[in-house]
C-alpha cells in the first residue's frame, strides 16, 4: 500500500468560470481510511476521478507513494476503483469480470486463477464464478466488483459512492464488511459519499467539500464537535444543526445574543470580545438538535420561547419544530419519545451554553471559545 | 335437530364466475385472437401463394390462380439455377451484399462509437451530416451517382456496386448503432481503462460484445435491405454475368409476356437466405429492437 498526496489541485473544464475543484491540498496516509464527504456537485468525484487517472489535473501535485504521478495513465498508477454503477462487464461471467485486468497485464494463467479464487473465497462468490452479472443481485455485484478491484492488489483503493445502489440494510450489511476489509488488507483507501452515516461510520479521518473546496478535514467525532463552518456544521448531524442569525451585544460586561426574545449568555467567548468576536453586530449561533430540551415553562438564560409549528415522532426519538419568537426561525429539536407536544403549543427551549456554536455571519467561519484557543 | 354448519364466505377469488362474465372474457380473447389470425394470414398468405406457383407451371397458373399444385415442379429450381444462370445470380448477391454489410457493420460501429464517445471537434456536425443524408431519399443521387462510378471505372462492376452499396446503409447504420452505444455506461469505459486496455481493445473487448443485439439488428436489416435492392443495380451493372438476383428475376418479365411460374420460382429463391438468416438471428433482432425499453 501507499499514500496518496495531493497539493494545491485544480480542475478546470473549458468554456467554465469556476472551477469544478479549487486547491484541494490532502494526504492520505498508507494503509488509512479517508473519506471525501459532501454534496452532490462539491467536487469529491472529480477530486476523485483526479486521483485515478481519468480526468485531467489542471494545476497541482499528485502523488501516490513517492512518485510524481500527474501525467501517468490511468492504467499505470497501480490503483483500483470500484464504481457507483459497478461497472461489471456484463457479457463476461464473474470469473472472467475478476481476471480481466490481470489478463492485460500478462498475470500468468495459474497466478490469475489463485487470485481470482483467492478473493472469491474472500467475498463470498466462489459458487457465483460462473455466473453472469445480470443473474446477481444488487450485493453480490457490489462484492464482485470490490473483488474486481482486490485481485489486483493495487497500492490504493478508490470507492465512488459503491453503496448508493443498495438498499438501506444491504448498505449497513456492506459498510461493515468494508470496514472489516480494510482493516483485513491494511489498504489505502480513498471512499466518496455524501452519505454522513458513511462517512462517520467508516472514515478514519473525512474530508468535508463543499463547492470544489476543502471545507474541513479531521476525525469524524472532531469534525462533528469543532465544525470549521457553518457548512460543515449544517451538513453533519441528521437533522442538521440550527443555524440562526443573532444579535451581539454586552449584558453585564459579558458577550451576549439577542434571539426570539431571550438572552443567550456566551461567557465562554469572553476573551474573543474585539478580537474574533466583534462587540456588536450580526453572528449566527448554532445549536445541535440532540441539545436542546423542550419545557413547557422555560425562565433564565439560553432559554428560547417559541410555538410548535411540527411534530415528527420517529419511534425511538421525536423530533418537534419549533417557531420562535420575534419572527427569528425555526429550529428542531430532538427528544425523548415520550414528550408530548401539538402543533401551536407554546413551547419553551432550553440551550446550555455548552451546546452553542458561534459563526462569523459574514464568512461563517466558526469562531472558537476561549478553551480552543 | 343439529344446528347446521356456519357457512362461511367464499373469498372473491374463489367464487365461480357468472355466465356474462366467462362469455365477455371469451369474446374479449377470441376478439384478440381473431386480430392475430387476421394479421398472420395478411402476412403469410403471399408468402405461401408465391411458395404454391413456384411450383406450378405458368400455364397452371393462368388457368387458376389459386390452386394448390397438382403436381409440384420441382424441376423448375433446376431450370432457374442452371439454365436461367440463378447460380451466378445468386453468388453475385451474395458477393455484393455479404461483402457490403461487413464492410458497413465494421466502420459503422466503428463510426458510431467514436461519435458515442468522444467529444473530437465537429462530433455534431458529423453526425448532423450523417443524418442529414439519410433524410433525402437515395434515388436523388442516382444520375450523379452514374457518372462517378464511370469516371472511376467502376460502372457495370461488382466493387462498384458494393461501395454504392456500403454509402447508402452507412449513415443510418451509424445513426442506429450511435444511439446504442451512446447508453453503454461510462464507467465501464472507465473500468477498462483503468484495467490498461486500449481504446480500440476497449471498443473490440466491450463495445462490440455488449452491443452485439443492436449490430445485429442492423446486419439483418441491412442484409435484408440490400439482398433485396433492384433500382442501383439495375442502374450500374448491364452485365448479364454480374446481375444481382433481383434482376435475374427482372429477366422473367418480358415487354409483352411475363413468366409467372418462373418469376415465383426465382423469388423463391432469391428468399430462403433471408429467411436463414433471419431464424438464426431473430433472437438477437428482438433483444436489439427491445434493449432499453425496461431499465
Amino acid at each position: 500500500m501507499a499514500a496518496v498526496h495531493l497539493e494545491n489541485i485544480y480542475k478546470r473544464y473549458k468554456g467554465t468560470a469556476q472551477a469544478a475543484v479549487e486547491d484541494v491540498s490532502l494526504s492520505v496516509k498508507d494503509g488509512e481510511f479517508m473519506v471525501l464527504l459532501g454534496p452532490s456537485g462539491c467536487g469529491k468525484s472529480t477530486t476523485l476521478r483526479m486521483i485515478a487517472g481519468l480526468e485531467s489535473i489542471s494545476e497541482g501535485t499528485l502523488a501516490i507513494g513517492d512518485r510524481k504521478v500527474n501525467d501517468v495513465p490511468a492504467k499505470d498508477r497501480d490503483i483500483s476503483m470500484v464504481f457507483q454503477s459497478y461497472a461489471l462487464y456484463p457479457h463476461m461471467s464473474v470469473a472472467d469480470n475478476l481476471a480481466f485486468g490481470l489478463k492485460r497485464r500478462h498475470v500468468a494463467p495459474a497466478e490469475i486463477t489463485s487470485r481470482v479464487n483467492a478473493a472469491a473465497a474472500v467475498l463470498g462468490l466462489t459458487e457465483l464464478l460462473a455466473r453472469k452479472p445480470a443473474a446477481l443481485s444488487g450485493g453480490q455485484r457490489q462484492r464482485v466488483a470490490l473483488g474486481r478491484a482486490i485481485v489486483r492488489e493495487p497500492k490504493a483503493f478508490l470507492f465512488d459512492e459503491p453503496l448508493s445502489n443498495l438498499d438501506a440494510s444491504l448498505r449497513v450489511r456492506t459498510r461493515n464488511e468494508l470496514v472489516r476489509l480494510h482493516k483485513q488488507l491494511d489498504a489505502t483507501i480513498i471512499y466518496v459519499t455524501h452519505d454522513q452515516v458513511e462517512a462517520m461510520t467508516m472514515g478514519q479521518r473525512i474530508c468535508v467539500m463543499n463547492k470544489g473546496r476543502v471545507a474541513q478535514i479531521g476525525k469524524p467525532l472532531d469534525v462533528y464537535r469543532q465544525p470549521a463552518d457553518a457548512f460543515v456544521a449544517r451538513f453533519l448531524g441528521n437533522p442538521p444543526m440550527n443555524v440562526l442569525k443573532a444579535r451581539l451585544h454586552a449584558e453585564h460586561g459579558q458577550p451576549t445574543v439577542r434571539l426570539a426574545g431571550a438572552s443567550m449568555s456566551l461567557a465562554r467567548w469572553n476573551r474573543q470580545v474585539g478580537a474574533g468576536l466583534p462587540r456588536e453586530g450580526e453572528v449566527l449561533i448554532g445549536m445541535r438538535p440532540e441539545e436542546i430540551s423542550v419545557e413547557t415553562a422555560v425562565e433564565g438564560a439560553n432559554s428560547l420561547r417559541g410555538v410548535v409549528s411540527g411534530v415528527e415522532p420517529l419511534g425511538a426519538e421525536t423530533l418537534v419544530l419549533v417557531e420562535l419568537d420575534d419572527g427569528a426561525g425555526e429550529v428542531t429539536a430532538r427528544v425523548h419519545r415520550d414528550i408530548t407536544a401539538s402543533l401551536g403549543d407554546r413551547i419553551g427551549l432550553r440551550v446550555p451554553e455548552s451546546a452553542i456554536y458561534l459563526f462569523d455571519a459574514h464568512t461563517e467561519k466558526s469562531i472558537p471559545h476561549d478553551g480552543l484557543q | 335437530m343439529a344446528d347446521l354448519p356456519a357457512v362461511h364466505a367464499v373469498p372473491a377469488y374463489r367464487q365461480r364466475a357468472s355466465v356474462g362474465e366467462t362469455l365477455s372474457r371469451m369474446l374479449r380473447n377470441g376478439g384478440l385472437m381473431a386480430v392475430v389470425v387476421l394479421y398472420t394470414l395478411y402476412s403469410a398468405l403471399p408468402f405461401v401463394w408465391v411458395g404454391t406457383m413456384s411450383l406450378r407451371t405458368t400455364a397452371e397458373i393462368s388457368a387458376n390462380h389459386f390452386a394448390w399444385p397438382e403436381t409440384f415442379h420441382w424441376e423448375k429450381f433446376r431450370i432457374a439455377w442452371v439454365d436461367s444462370n440463378f447460380a451466378q445470380y445468386f453468388w453475385n448477391s451474395t458477393l455484393i451484399v455479404v461483402s457490403a454489410v461487413a464492410i458497413v457493420t465494421v466502420l459503422g460501429a466503428a463510426a458510431a462509437h467514436c461519435l458515442a464517445r468522444y467529444n473530437f471537434r465537429g462530433n455534431r456536425l458529423v453526425y448532423f451530416i450523417l443524418f442529414s443524408s439519410i433524410v433525402f431519399p437515395p434515388q436523388i443521387i442516382l444520375i450523379s451517382l452514374f457518372q462517378v462510378l464511370v469516371e472511376y471505372d467502376l460502372y457495370n462492376s461488382r466493387l462498384g456496386l458494393m461501395i454504392v452499396y456500403v454509402s447508402l446503409q452507412l449513415p443510418l447504420t451509424v445513426y442506429l448503432l450511435e444511439s446504442f452505444f451512446a447508453r453503454i455506461p461510462q464507467d465501464l469505459f472507465d473500468a477498462a481503462k483503468m484495467d490498461g486496455y486500449s481504446d480500440f481493445e476497449i471498443f473490440w473487448r466491450i463495445v462490440v460484445p455488449v452491443g452485439m443485439p443492436a449490430i445485429a439488428t442492423t446486419v439483418i436489416l441491412n442484409f435484408i435491405q440490400l439482398w433485396n435492392e433492384f433500382l442501383f443495380a439495375v442502374v450500374l451493372l448491364s452485365d448479364q454475368n454480374s446481375r444481382t438476383l433481383p434482376l435475374g428475376i427482372r429477366a422473367y418479365m418480358g415487354d409483352y409476356f411475363q413468366d409467372i411460374g418462373m418469376i415465383a420460382t426465382g423469388m423463391m429463391i432469391a428468399v430462403i437466405p433471408v429467411v436463414i438468416l433471419y431464424a438464426f438471428f431473430s433472437e438477437k433482432l428482438i433483444q436489439g429492437m427491445t434493449a432499453g425499453a425496461v431499465k
